[in-house]
């Protein structure tokens, strides 16, 4: 078979053969060995950078009219760009050299994007032979790419050394090549692994996963590497279920001996905080605390769960990455409405998959049908099959719609054949002004690949849906192939995005954009918590829970003389600062107060908001990153310090207002007739969950009893000292890491 | 404030000593935060670049929020029919061949010291959509309630932050009433927003929040309860691999220098400028912005915008001259001459004192307005507009064509670029797109318009997707 095609093919086989010829130099024995523009000028165009965003890539603008397909997706295009656009200056078959491609390339004539092409390198001897030879587009037959593989595919490499991938191309007649030299070469985390343009891994000193994405002609393949750190792991922690298992089990392997389990204190705090978002009570603390229950760290997180807290708190994060955004006063209505539906389907724990189908084939007014509200906010077809991709199922497609997807296996028409489940949503003015009576369309589901023309049927991510019959609403379809327990995205990105919320860090990261180029640091991990949950029929509460009564979860934040650097397997707990909502809170616990927000119940709490128009009002939650419900990344918040934070915390009026409160805690601490120790008791154990040390209790004790003189000089009256000191008390422990920082 | 010279270095000092007796460590790192790259990123790429030592420059840009019309001001069309070219007559500048209308009679004496550029065009024909093409360089024509893309200022801000740790006591991006509707950072994050004055600075009681208390009192209070806060913080440090928890602390650190630091009041106080300065920039809202402005561009202040917009713009506050809001005419006579007054006080004080090569002021609206006269009647009475249901002219709102004024920059001044068609509709040579407007100001600034920013979804995006630095400006 193999010989019969060889045969065939005589000049592909010959030119094979010659391959090391022209690499090597000679070219000239090479001169009637045809160059393929698909096999040899592309790969060729591609690592010199050419088709890339920021240079000739059509998606980035094509500098100076010179478009290429970004990375070369699509050959017949450059094609023509090269050989006829432009006057076809581009080259010159009949004196090759003085091809513009060529002479901009190497630089003898200025090029903005500096030199590409070495005049006596093989980029350059490529593309000269192939106009040489007449710039051709490859003949019908030539044989394509099939699959490309590298070699390793993965591998534990040590610190501080190296390994050499080797890229392998097979082409549709079965003849292979090597073409490390030719492709690609990305490691997706610089600080633990670099590589270089030959394929050369240099891992670092960092332990931990790392991956590196390998490129050519359009498809991908990566290397992963487990990178141990080789320290001895004599104590583990006792493993409370599958997940401290796996947690644990890959520490062991890479030698990462993780922190203790922290103490009752910290884990309450902590636990209350990621559940509820709030700080606990002080009851509550003094509860727990007391508590001489074996099992009271899994009595606690049951309680939490079953709260109205976790509703809010979790409806909270869902609201804003379902755009339940308010653009006018008339969106009031709706915005309610929607994200009552979602806080009390957390409430009543509506499995995961229902939730979903309910919100994506959802029919009906807003008021008979809260989901509804989504189509409201997601008005085109392109960006709903864009958020539910990246919500659902954590595959970003927005690329795609333009351009095939640089790291992924995904086509434009993969995108338009997806888009093809909403093109059906008919939608008509209701009673209610501004809100759309959503409807299932009757026909056939399609859309237009915006490239080709061609109308695509519905299609999800590459799996062949049966023909939908006009009168069944595809979403529903959508809906089953979602939540059916053979999906491989659904659960996996569910499961992930919670992980992250509890573990600040994803297994997938960013925890929305899976990809076969961005492997999971614990594979093992994601696929036991995504059956654990496909098992438990979608039960979101059930997935916190075995996320949180885990070892894993409920590790000291402290490192040890090996752990420090770890940011990926979950040796220690990865502090982070309060989200804004949840500080704002927290600061009105401390101080005694209640921010007040406009047309709602006084005492509404900030993780209770329904949507983001009291952003506007609130300038705590505009520079503390709460998120405008924009975006259905989570990326959206905020979470990083800046200067504008920090001037609130020292200066603003509303925090000077919340502290000086007349009916605040500073006030009544400073008129309360007990002694100061008692008070600084009671700071400490609402601002932190646990009571104060006794160095701690001396400098408190020493800021409140020192002598205060005013601006003259004199003594300060006492009431007046008293009520600052108070406030400054708390001015200062609402400042303090411990406080602004779940730990 | 004494400026130790006036060769247009921004003059900043240390840190300041802001009471509890030990001089602290400033300014570790950049001023903005550190929005989509990690901390540790920004920290890695601010050790390969090593310490800048060229001289910073800055751009002021002066914001005339609803659209100024082209025709009655840079632009002047005199042979084009009467419902064409308006009422007002034209005049020399001091540029030969160059004229603009009677409004502008200062600038025009001034002309040889800024470049007009009269084939600016854009697509979008609302306000919200033609700001974010001008500022952002968001192609998208239809109105949206938020951009999508960051604008100039918050991405110059971004780059500048990733350049390495301030020197500056002052934020590198301050805004003066700065325009806020329908621009800002984006998926860049809040972090990069400006330091916002508002206000009329021409008001005996002006004051900026945040910035240099005066009580005495009050100082040391703070300082008392910063130590305090130090001393209890004892949270264990050792996991703060990301130095989050440092960065929080340098924060605090530059907001109480903000608030203490002498030099950094010093560049928001407009009394330490004699009075005759005050008296040429105008004694009314736009003439004391624009001098803060230059004040805090000396200071050290990488950005400064500003919007000419308010009482001085007549009854709507803006520059949207459509009939119903304003008489056109009327309107423009009502603000011309603190406008004339505010934008040739600040080129001629730029060139005054050295600071025309590194600082860059430009001058826009989102767009121009109607070449064509309309008549409708009036909605309400008030400054240059007639009472309700009367009819008076007005122009709309015009995207294809409009002038902008550049000044300093190290540009070659005295000159006009570009030209319209006889009636002022079309750009007919030098055409120039908002990209070519955001990559010529980015060009100023030293910072690549193509280099790639990650967006929400992780896209790399160049920061100008279209356009090059207006060649015709750079001469």
């Amino acid at each position: 078979m193999m010989t019969q095609l060889l045969h065939r093919r005589t000049p592909w086989a010959v030119w094979i053969s010659v391959w090391g010829l022209i690499l090597g130099g000679s070219l000239a024995e090479a001169e009637d060995r045809p160059i393929s523009f698909v096999n040899d000028v592309m790969p060729a165009m591609t690592k010199a950078g050419c088709n890339i965003g920021a240079c000739h890539a059509k998606a980035g603008g094509g500098r100076n009219g010179f478009q290429l397909s970004l990375l070369g997706f699509e050959p017949l295009d450059d094609y023509e760009q090269l050989t006829k656009s432009d006057r076809g200056r581009r080259v010159s078959p009949a004196s090759p050299d003085k091809s513009l491609i060529l002479l901009k390339g190497s630089g003898q004539l200025p090029h903005g994007g500096g030199l590409r092409l070495k005049a006596d390198g093989e980029g350059y001897a490529i593309i000269r032979e192939w106009v040489r030879q007449g710039a051709l587009y490859d003949k019908p037959g030539t044989p394509t790419l099939a699959t490309f593989t590298i070699q390793p595919q993965r591998g534990t490499v040590p610190r501080k050394t190296q390994q050499q991938l080797t890229a392998v191309a097979t082409y549709s007649d079965g003849t292979t090549r090597e073409v490390t030299k030719q492709a690609l070469f990305e490691s997706n985390d610089s600080s633990m692994a670099e590589v270089s343009d030959g394929g050369m891994v240099s891992i670092q000193d960092l332990s931990g996963k790392v991956s590196v994405m390998v490129r050519y002609q359009g498809q991908v393949a990566v290397f992963s590497a487990s990178v141990p750190l080789g320290a001895p792991v004599e104590q583990l922690p006792p493993s409370n279920n599958f997940v401290d298992d796996l947690v644990f089990g890959n520490l062991k392997e890479l030698g990462i001996p993780p922190s203790p389990v922290c103490d009752d204190a910290t884990f309450l705090r902590r636990v209350t905080l990621d559940i509820t978002g709030r700080l606990p009570t002080e009851e509550e603390s003094a509860k727990f605390l007391a508590n001489v229950a074996a099992n009271k760290r899994d009595l606690v997180i049951d309680d939490l769960l079953k709260s109205p807290d976790y509703a809010d708190f979790f409806a909270n994060k869902w609201t804003a990455l379902l755009k339940n955004r308010r653009d006018d006063a008339s969106d009031t209505i709706s915005n309610f409405a929607f994200h009552a539906w979602v806080r009390d389907s957390l409430l009543a724990n509506k499995p995961y998959d229902q939730l979903v189908r309910e919100l994506l084939a959802a029919t009906g007014t807003v008021i008979g049908n809260p989901p509804v509200a989504w189509y409201k906010r997601v008005k085109e077809p392109k960006q709903q099959l864009e958020d539910v991709a990246q919500l659902f199922l954590g595959v970003r497609m927005q690329c795609a719609q333009c351009h095939h997807h640089p790291f992924e296996r995904w086509s434009q028409d993969d995108y338009y054949s997806f888009a093809a489940f909403f093109s059906q949503v008919g939608r008509k003015p209701s009673a209610t002004r501004g809100e759309d009576l959503i409807f299932h369309q009757r026909g056939v589901a399609q859309m237009a690949n915006m490239k080709t023309g061609v109308p695509m049927k519905p299609a999800a991510l590459g799996d062949v849906i049966p023909a939908i019959p006009p009168d069944v609403d595809p979403r529903l379809k959508l809906a089953d192939w979602m939540s059916s327990p053979q999906n491989p995205f659904f659960a996996k990105s569910a499961v992930n995005r919670y992980w992250k919320h509890f573990f600040q860090r994803g297994l997938i990261e960013p925890e929305d954009d899976i990809r076969d180029t961005n492997p999971p640091t614990n594979p093992e991990l994601l696929a036991a918590l995504e059956k654990h949950f496909i098992q438990s029929q979608f039960d979101l509460k059930e997935l916190i829970r075995v996320i949180t009564r885990s070892n894993a979860y409920q590790l000291s934040a402290s490192p040890n003389s090996h752990n420090l650097v770890d940011r990926q397997n979950y040796s220690r707990y990865y502090a982070r600062r309060l989200q804004a909502e949840v500080l704002l809170d927290a600061i009105d616990r401390l101080s005694g107060t209640q921010t007040d927000f406009a047309n709602l119940p006084p005492g509404t709490r900030a993780v209770s908001l329904p949507d983001n128009s009291y952003n506007r009002s609130s300038q705590f939650l505009r520079v503390f990153g709460r998120p405008e419900a924009e975006s259905v990344c989570e990326c959206e918040r905020v979470q990083t310090s800046s200067l504008a934070q920090s001037l609130y915390l020292v200066n603003s009026a509303e925090l000077r207002s919340k502290l000086a409160d007349g009916k605040g805690r500073a006030e009544r601490l400073a008129k309360e007739d007990r002694p100061a120790e008692e008070k600084i008791r009671e700071l400490y154990r609402v601002a932190y969950s646990r009571e104060p040390r006794s160095d701690e209790l001396q400098h408190a004790i020493a800021f409140l009893t020192e002598p205060r003189l005013n601006a003259e000089g004199k003594p300060l009256d006492t009431a007046q000292a008293a009520r600052e000191n108070y406030q400054d008390l708390i001015w200062a422990l609402t400042n303090t890491k411990e406080f602004l920082f779940n730990h | 404030m004494t400026h130790s010279s006036h060769t247009g270095k921004p003059c900043c000092q240390g840190p300041w000593d802001w009471g509890t007796g030990s001089r602290r460590t400033f300014m570790q790192m950049g001023l903005a935060g550190f929005g989509s790259l990690s901390l540790p990123g920004i920290l890695r790429m601010r050790a390969e670049a090593g310490p800048t030592s060229r001289e910073k420059t800055a751009v002021i840009l002066v914001w005339k929020p609803g659209g100024c019309s082209h025709i009655d001001t840079y632009d002047p069309k005199p042979h084009a029919a009467a419902e064409y070219r308006g009422p007002f007559g034209v005049i020399d500048t001091k540029v030969p061949g160059l004229q603009f209308t009677e409004l502008l009679p200062r600038q025009a004496s001034i002309a040889d010291k800024f470049v007009v550029v009269r084939s600016m065009h854009q697509k979008a024909g609302g306000h919200p959509a033609g700001s974010m093409q001008l500022l952002s360089g968001d192609p998208d024509t239809r109105d949206k309630p938020k951009p999508k893309l960051p604008d100039w200022m918050t991405v110059t801000n971004y780059m500048r932050s990733l350049e390495g740790p301030r020197q500056c006591p002052l934020p590198a991006y301050v805004g003066i009433n700065p325009p806020l509707e329908y621009n800002g950072p984006a998926y860049l994050g809040d972090a990069y927003n400006p330091f916002t004055v508002s206000g009329d600075p021409n008001q005996p009681n002006f004051s900026v929040p945040n910035i240099g208390l005066s009580n005495l009192g009050e100082v040391h209070r703070y300082s008392r309860r910063s130590s305090l806060r130090q001393t209890l913080d004892t949270l264990e440090r050792t996991f703060d691999q990301q130095r989050e928890l440092a960065a929080l602390d340098e924060f605090e650190t530059q907001a109480m220098t903000l608030l203490t630091n002498p030099q950094a009041k010093e560049a928001f106080d407009l009394s330490q400028e004699d009075a005759h300065t005050r008296d040429r920039y105008g004694r009314n809202a736009w003439g004391q912005q624009l001098l803060l402005a230059r004040r805090l561009i000396e200071a050290g202040v990488d950005v400064v915008t500003t919007s000419l917009n308010g009482p001085l713009c007549g009854r709507v506050s803006n520059w949207d001259d459509h009939a119903v809001n304003h008489h056109v005419f009327d309107a423009l006579r009502f603000r011309a001459d603190a406008y004339d007054q505010a934008v040739s006080a600040l080129i001629e004080d730029v060139f005054a004192r050295g600071l025309d090569k590194r600082v860059l002021v430009v001058v826009t609206g989102e767009f121009g307005r109607t070449p064509k006269i309309e008549h409708s009647p009036s909605t309400g009475a008030g400054n240059a507009s007639a009472p309700a249901g009367t009819v008076q002219p007005g122009r709309d709102h015009w995207p294809r064509a409009f002038s902008n004024l550049w000044a300093g920059g190290g540009m070659t001044p005295g000159r006009v670029i570009g030209a319209t068609d006889p009636r002022g509709e079309d750009v007919i040579s030098a055409h120039a797109g908002p990209g070519d407007f955001l990559a010529t100001i980015y060009h100023h600034l030293g910072i690549d318009h193509t280099t790639p920013i990650r967006d929400f979804t992780g896209r790399p995006t160049p920061i100008v997707d279209q356009g090059r630095p207006i060649p015709e400006l750079l001469v």
